[in-house]
């Protein structure tokens, strides 16, 4: 008698591509998109924060 | 005040703002605000060159205590005359590095581009903001080989916002039947 089809077998729903074909990571673009304009200008803040961080070979405490 | 060793973006467009400057903010920091993962290290501004302008935009040069990142280590000080007359004013101030520009892509100036502007409230400020397509073709006109490395980004970002705005307004419209 057949068994009923596990979990297993059902097929995954493919990802959608995490790359466009010239290799721009998407999901990055995605993501600040859900952002509100002021969230961007923090996270951009943040980042040039934590370079300047790592130039002057500092880690702050999070 | 010593001068700052990172960019402090709000601190500077708050400055520029308390002394009624009018600019736009281009550049990569426009692309980061209109959803481009960008990181750039610097503030950029195209200001208006009316002359009432160059007054109010000197005063907060002066507060920012502006001076040319100049190689050669001169303190050279922004001054009304370089204002109206040079096309590129590459800055450091007490918040950080601060470009503040006359003219971008292939001349194009505050009156020819204030109408590509978004207007983004960024807690107690609200500035103008090129938009995305605008800075696209800014970047284009200059071709330089670091504005050609952001342009992959800054078009597949532009494709998804475009996408995204699309699909909202096909969700309202089928909601409204």
């Amino acid at each position: 008698m057949r068994q009923p089809s596990q979990p297993s077998d059902i097929p995954e729903p493919p990802f959608p591509p995490a790359e466009s074909p010239d290799g721009v990571d998407l999901t990055l673009i995605q993501w600040t998109l859900s952002l509100t304009p002021l969230e961007r200008l923090e996270l951009l803040q943040d980042w040039v924060d934590g370079l300047a961080e790592l130039r002057d070979g500092r880690v702050a405490e999070r | 005040m010593a001068e700052s060793r990172s960019v402090k973006f709000l601190g500077l467009l708050r400055a520029l703002l308390r002394h009624r400057v009018d600019f736009l903010v281009v550049g990569g920091v426009a692309a980061q605000l209109e959803g481009a993962p960008i990181l750039t290290l610097d503030l950029d501004v195209l200001y208006d060159k009316a002359p009432e302008n160059l007054g109010r935009l000197l005063a907060a040069l002066r507060e920012l205590n502006a001076c040319y990142r100049d190689p050669a280590g001169r303190h050279i000080e922004p001054d009304l005359a370089k204002l109206e007359t040079l096309r590129l004013h590459l800055l450091r101030t007490d918040l950080g590095a601060l470009d503040v520009l006359g003219e971008i892509g292939n001349g194009q100036t505050y009156q020819d581009l204030v109408d590509r502007t978004v207007s983004y409230e960024l807690g107690e400020v609200r500035v103008r903001v090129l938009e995305l397509a605008a800075v696209i073709e800014t970047k284009e006109q200059a071709n330089r080989e670091k504005d050609r490395a952001v342009l992959l980004v800054l078009r597949q970002t532009l494709r998804m916002k475009t996408q995204v705005l699309a699909d909202l307004l096909l969700g309202q419209k089928e909601d409204g039947k």
